[in-house]
């Protein structure tokens, strides 16, 4: 790969990221936001992912429908997510609509917040809610993602509730947009085809006079908690249930072995869950993550299955978290392979670039070549496992369960 | 550049040299799937794609598995509706050691009988979490009663079927249909056209027979409304009507204006439903094709009080088009497809299965400037002329969700 890396900095604040590889057929571009739902008090539950759509209703200069047939034409390959940390606003060009779709996603990200379109978008939202509602899965994950950081913003629902996102107003979200969307709190990143002396000399112009102002976030290591919480709901076919330890954060160098340990133990294939929970019949579902966040972090496992076998697969799953060392040199290498070809694999395409490079740069503000990345995964041992585990033992869990009612 | 070669044995193999990238993908096509199977056993072919992975050649289940992980190849074996598909992707100096699994997993499975409860226990609760799912649901509720058997079948296959499959039944299907003569082998990537084909020549040349011919597709009589009432927060509205098939007259007409309706931010759908009245999240309109038929489908999906006037806005542009598209909103939607298929010339993956779908269903490759010369060709005439022989009515259209809707004549007269 013949990509280099380049960086700069506007005096507002706004960070230029770049990995410009000319072999490449696309450009992608995006705005990465450090905010999202934990950056909300309680009375603007849902207020990020809102705004995040208000991004596409329109600027001083250009009307929603404008952005959408605009949007249109340069045959962009758009769009946004919310997360509780993150908000990003990204598209995939061919490379001689870059600059086309340069102007047009930095005008998005200086919002009009027409009372007529929030009004119209607030329904929107609540029925991107009432369709999450229809998902037991999702439904689980937000009330116990809520219980178990409860006291910490790390639990905030990103969606918020219908009650929430009703009662916000248009001030509201203006006075959070003050808030959060300062310069310094963003990174403007490409990669791909494109020009970097050009990227720059237009971000200067087209976000060089957005003001800058001084933005935080508290990000205190959650303590975790334990215990049993059950859910029901009527009708419901399917069981799943959460457990949930601390593990580690973004910025923790012990990611690295938590993440390699989590595909040990629970990745989709050849994993501990998958050979005895899925190959042998009892769960259609069963995976571990390392869900690392800002400052704090844990590690989880998911599994579902029909309600009768509910006790037995959470029993499985509790045996396999129980002794995360059980596992062989060769499973080690094997896991190491997967994540790596999967890094690889990720980053030949400048989408995949843009999401590593904006997500590095929001959570530890470093930027990393991906033959590093690769290096230090395949320099993993059991040893950094061990350790790893010394820090976090994986020995408290809080457990969720959703079942039919 | 793209080579086509035919081994011996019938197997076709396609490779398309991509310099820009480190990595290779593979897929494997074989005639069957779920219209393969027999109408008591139907679900069949799923535990068969399933089985496949548990032991082939000189490998376990484990061993299997393992071999995929350390190779780092990103692989998927599934069974489609009228076929069976091996995907992969990994680094590609890797390849042979790659395919030489596949060609295991297709030719020399152990299809262990031992596995088998276990498999139909996943799926059987595959089936039931689909109920639990509404959008996924009504999608496959639709398909039930739109298309003829045994093109009407769910990808999970149906309870009974699956309960009454047997070693027997998938041994039987597998030599049946794991032959190598209507089979394609799609390669793209940073490979050379000749070592691939003589790597498919040692893995596959000894590979030999005829698949069976699969059931042929009688044509569907859209027009009736199917509510299905289930409590849920949101209504499901899906409908489908008969459009153009796979690079038949007028395809690329079809597909522009199928996009003018459904494409995400600018179609009219996605305007007039979501943007304009904000009458829902999800609101789309696909145009899908094969070889035997042509189908658009369009869906929204929303809360019981603003369902009606959903559907009534859906319905009025869904037949609104004809005669009202513009010159700029034709060549929106035109430079839209276009850039789609420039951004998919970068992944070997996608290469990989638009080049192996080509050949499938048309036994011959487009190059990407003659689909971008069609699409070109379209005029507003075009558009006009080909709503005019697909008016998408009637039509068929179901709702799954807490109340029933009001129908007009228009949109299920027959």
């Amino acid at each position: 790969m013949s990509a280099k890396f380049r960086t700069h900095t506007l005096a507002n604040g706004l960070t230029l990221l770049g990995e410009v590889n000319s072999a490449n057929v696309s450009s992608a571009i995006g705005f990465f936001v450090k905010t999202g739902a934990r950056d909300e008090v309680p009375v603007e539950s849902g207020v990020s992912h809102f705004l995040e759509h208000m991004m596409f209703k329109g600027t001083p200069t250009r009307s929603a429908l404008e952005i959408n047939m605009q949007l249109g034409s340069l045959g962009a390959q758009a769009n946004a997510f919310t997360s509780e940390e993150n908000t990003v606003y990204y598209a995939v060009v061919i490379p001689e609509k870059f600059e086309e779709m340069q102007v047009l996603l930095s005008d998005m990200l200086r919002p009009a917040l027409d009372s007529g379109e929030f009004d119209t978008e607030k329904n929107v939202i609540l029925e991107e809610i009432a369709l999450y509602q229809d998902r037991p899965h999702f439904y689980l994950f937000e009330n116990a993602f809520e219980d178990y950081f409860k006291g910490h913003t790390a639990g905030n629902s990103v969606l918020g509730s219908h009650a929430s996102v009703s009662a916000l107003s248009r001030d509201a979200m203006k006075s959070y947009f003050d808030r959060r969307y300062s310069p310094a709190n963003i990174a403007l990143v490409a990669t791909g085809n494109f020009d970097w002396d050009g990227f720059v000399t237009r971000a200067e112009k087209l976000c060089g006079l957005w003001k800058n102002f001084s933005v935080t976030r508290n990000t205190p290591r959650h303590p975790g908690k334990t215990g049993v919480t059950q859910f029901r709901r009527k009708n419901l076919s399917h069981a799943h249930a959460i457990l949930i330890s601390p593990g580690c954060s973004a910025q923790d160098p012990d990611r690295y072995a938590l993440s390699i340990l989590s595909v040990i133990l629970g990745d989709s294939s050849g994993s501990r869950m998958y050979w005895d929970l899925i190959d042998k019949g009892l769960a259609d579902s069963a995976s571990i993550d390392s869900d690392e966040r800002d400052g704090t972090g844990c590690f989880l496992a998911y599994v579902s299955t029909s309600p009768d076998r509910l006790d037995e697969v959470v029993k499985i799953a509790r045996t396999i978290l129980a002794s995360p060392l059980n596992f062989t040199d060769g499973d080690l290498e094997r896991a190491k392979s997967k994540v790596v070809s999967r890094i690889v694999l990720d980053g030949e395409l400048p989408m995949g670039r843009l999401m590593a490079l904006g997500m590095e740069w929001n959570y530890r503000r470093e930027t990393t070549p991906l033959s590093e990345i690769v290096r230090r995964v395949r320099a993993l041992s059991r040893r950094d496992v061990e350790s790893a585990l010394s820090k976090y033992p994986l020995s408290d869990w809080a457990e969720y369960r959703l079942l039919p009612e | 550049m793209i080579t086509t070669t035919k081994l011996s044995n019938g197997l076709t193999v396609i490779v398309e040299e991509m310099d820009h990238v480190e990595s290779a993908s593979y897929d494997l096509l074989i005639p069957g799937g779920l219209i393969a199977d027999d109408g008591s056993t139907v679900g069949a072919s799923v535990i068969l794609s399933e089985l496949l992975c548990r032991g082939a050649g000189p490998y376990s289940s484990r061993e299997l598995s393992e071999a995929f992980d350390d190779l780092g190849v990103r692989h998927g074996e599934g069974t489609g509706l009228d076929k069976f598909a091996f995907g992969g992707s990994l680094v590609a100096d890797k390849l042979e050691e790659a395919l030489r699994l596949v060609s295991f997993m297709a030719i020399e499975p152990r299809l262990p009988e031992e596995e088998i409860p276990n498999i139909q226990s996943v799926l059987l609760q595959d089936i039931a979490a689909l109920k639990d799912n509404p959008a996924r649901r009504a999608g496959v509720e639709l398909n039930a009663r739109y298309y003829p058997t045994p093109y009407n079948r769910s990808s999970l296959g149906n309870a009974e079927g699956l309960t009454n499959t047997t070693r027997a039944t998938v041994e039987t299907l597998h030599r049946r249909f794991f032959r190598p003569d209507r089979a394609i082998l799609s390669v793209a990537g940073r490979v050379k056209g000749e070592e691939v084909v003589a790597i498919a020549q040692r893995l596959f040349g000894e590979w030999k027979g005829t698949a069976e011919v699969t059931p042929l597709f009688s044509a569907v009589a859209p027009h009736q409304y199917f509510p299905i009432e289930v409590e849920s927060a949101q209504l499901q509205i899906i409908l489908a009507a008969p459009s153009v098939k796979f690079g038949a007259e007028g395809y690329y007409a079809g597909k522009i204006a199928v996009s003018l309706l459904g494409a995400s931010m600018f179609g009219r759908l996605f305007v007039e439903v979501r943007e304009k009245r904000g009458l829902c999240y999800s609101v789309y309109a696909r145009h899908g094709a094969n070889n035997a038929y042509g189908t658009v489908t369009a869906y929204v999906g929303t809360t019981p009080e603003r369902a009606q006037e959903s559907l009534d806005v859906l319905v009025k542009e869904l037949y609104g088009l004809k005669g009202t598209v513009s010159e700029a909103e034709l060549e929106r939607a035109k430079v839209n497809l276009k850039a789609s298929l420039v951004l998919g010339e970068e992944s070997p993956g996608s290469r990989a299965s638009s080049n192996a779908t080509d050949w499938w269903l048309l036994g011959r490759i487009r190059p990407l400037v003659e689909v971008s010369t069609e699409i070109d060709k379209v005029d507003v005439k075009g558009v006009d002329s080909f709503l005019e022989r697909y008016s998408f009515r009637p039509a068929s259209l179901l709702t799954l969700g807490p109340k029933r809707l009001e129908v007009s004549e228009e949109l299920c007269r027959r």
